[in-house]
């Protein structure tokens, strides 16, 4: 596979952002866009624009027939049952929400216990939270071990006879654990508890078979994916989603409509009320594409190199601390330099064209456990390379010059 | 842009040991400000004797090294001052971080006026100047005796 070959698909990085080369390394808070992502979004508006699912004259039929090839695309890629059991959303956090709010009007119950961990996103934390106001569900945490990890033995012994939900993230976008979702949904199961997996880090970077998993929900964000914003997957096993009340109201997802009665249209239109981000939905088929044409096996060989370089090179940094340590790592490295604020990191680091994220990545409850404010993420996508850690390493020392360290 | 025009040697200074970074005594107004985006937060307290002059401000919280400085800098220039001249000379900061070429008021002396300069290379980050002025409205909040926490628009 050749990094360069790929890096060339990618037009920002033709561009001299601040008079440098961009070192782009946060894919963890969003990816950049290959060619053909951007010129599909582009060609539909141009010359292939029209709503979908109303009208009957060809452009439309043309876009509906687009957009649900999509939807098979993405079944497909996932390896899920049924093209059904895809909704298109806005993004992963409408994805969460939707499952939050669905299974809480007529699933979860008073006094219910919700299981998630101290490494949630909040977008898989404040969903809950309004449950546990509106029908005073219970939130429970597994917690995180020393290496920034959550075990199957950590969430066997958080869960009690109340628990009638665990909703866990894929991959740590904090510490890049990645979670034994197949061992927890399997010990879930046994106990007749759901499981919702927050798959905005697992679906870019990991191999995804929702029929291996047997999780009910997944959630996926496109944006992280090489896919345009504004769009997320949700995936939900069709017993569920057939079963679960609509989220929200509106065109498209309505069978019949009387002034005394209502009645809700078949999956998946059940769950795309409005107008849809269609020629996102249409353009993230391109991006299902460039995944497949590397094959995410190569992707993920090719970003667990560049997570053990990386940690090496900073291992290796004095005054450098890595945030975690789990054995199964995803592609992103967490950082603290002592006696250097993250905020500074970051600024510092921009100056040479290399793109950080600083701050506490949604993820409050964990840097709180962690006893610290915030920290500095350095995280992979599919077109960095080994050279990419060598400018950030150089970088940090640079950070640590300029604050006499 | 220019790093070395922001890390100026008394901001790498004062980040590194911020003056009245501690609870006043008997403080008598105080308020809290945050900034979500970064998860800083501040929580400065004055201290005014009978004439309304500050008689000690200090500040709790942790942030970057432009917020503790800008803290760490205000809390020793607005000892002595009344409430008047300590919100005329917040007004005077927040003009200068934003477009101000310099400062005026007339109750900085011309020292004062130096040091404060050294937070102006905040101008060409954007994105860092709540940083350097969230403890400022945070103490006009302790001076009003606002109850909500300050949180930071820039
Ligand atoms: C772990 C995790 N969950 C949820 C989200 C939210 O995803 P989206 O931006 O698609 O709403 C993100 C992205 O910021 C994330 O990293």
């Amino acid at each position: 596979m050749n990094i360069d070959q790929i890096k060339k698909e990618f037009p920002i990085f033709d561009e001299k952002i601040q008079n440098n080369d961009l070192v782009y390394l946060d894919s963890a808070n969003s990816s950049q866009k290959p060619k053909i992502v951007v010129d599909r979004i582009n060609e539909f508006y141009t010359k292939q624009f029209s709503n979908v699912g109303r009208s009957v004259h060809y452009l439309a039929v043309a876009a509906t027939n687009l957009y649900e090839n999509t939807r098979s695309s993405v079944q497909k890629y996932i390896n899920a049952k049924d093209k059904n059991e895809i909704v298109f959303t806005k993004g992963a956090t409408e994805a969460l929400n939707l499952v939050a709010n669905t299974l809480g009007q007529s699933y979860l119950q008073e006094g219910d216990e919700v299981l998630i961990t101290e490494l949630e996103h909040h977008s898989n934390y404040v969903p809950w939270h309004f449950l546990r106001k509106s029908k005073n569900i219970k939130i429970n945490f597994a917690e995180i071990n020393e290496e920034g990890e959550i075990t199957l033995e950590e969430i066997e012994k958080k869960i009690t006879p109340k628990t009638k939900l665990i909703s866990i993230t894929h991959l740590s976008n904090v510490t890049g654990a990645i979670l034994p979702v197949k061992e927890i949904t399997q010990l879930a199961h046994s106990k007749g508890i759901i499981v919702v997996v927050d798959g905005c880090q697992g679906a870019p970077h990991l191999k995804l078979d929702m029929q291996d998993l047997e999780c009910d929900f997944y959630a996926i964000s496109c944006h992280k994916m090489y896919g345009p914003t504004g769009l997320g997957v949700l995936y939900g096993k069709k017993k569920w989603l057939e079963e679960l009340p609509p989220y929200q109201g509106g065109g498209g997802m309505i069978n019949e409509v009387k002034k005394d009665k209502i009645s809700y249209g078949e999956l998946p239109n059940k769950y795309e009320a409005g107008t849809m981000a269609t020629a996102q939905v249409i353009a993230f088929d391109q991006s299902i594409k460039f995944l497949e044409s590397i094959g995410i096996e190569n992707v993920m060989k090719h970003e667990a190199d560049l997570v053990e370089y990386g940690q090496e090179l900073l291992q290796k940094n004095n005054s450098v601390k890595l945030i975690g340590n789990p054995k199964n790592k995803g592609g992103v490295l967490s950082f603290t330099i002592e006696g250097v604020h993250p905020h500074d990191i970051a600024t510092i680091l921009d100056e040479d064209g290399v793109a950080i994220r600083a701050g506490h990545h949604c993820c409050q409850i964990l840097h709180d456990k962690l006893n610290i404010p915030a920290s500095a993420r350095a995280s992979v996508g599919i077109y960095n390379t080994k050279e990419d850690l060598d400018q950030l390493n150089q970088s940090i020392n640079n950070c640590k010059k300029i604050f006499n360290l | 842009m220019n790093l070395k025009e922001l890390y100026q040697e008394i901001i790498l200074e004062h980040g590194k040991n911020p003056r009245n970074l501690r609870k006043t005594e008997g403080f008598n107004k105080d308020a809290k400000g945050n900034n979500p985006l970064c998860g800083d937060n501040v929580h400065v307290y004055l201290k005014l004797n009978g004439q309304k002059i500050v008689e000690d401000a200090s500040f709790e919280g942790s942030g970057c090294a432009i917020s503790m400085a800008s803290a760490s800098i205000m809390t020793d220039l607005i000892k002595g001052k009344n409430e008047h001249e300590a919100k005329e000379i917040v007004e005077d900061f927040l003009g200068m971080i934003k477009e101000n070429p310099e400062l005026k008021s007339e109750y900085l002396s011309k020292d004062e006026k130096t040091k404060l300069m050294c937070l102006s290379g905040v101008k060409q980050y954007p994105m860092r100047v709540k940083c350097a002025t969230l403890s400022w409205h945070t103490m006009v909040s302790a001076f009003d005796e606002k109850k909500e926490e300050v949180k930071t628009e820039n």
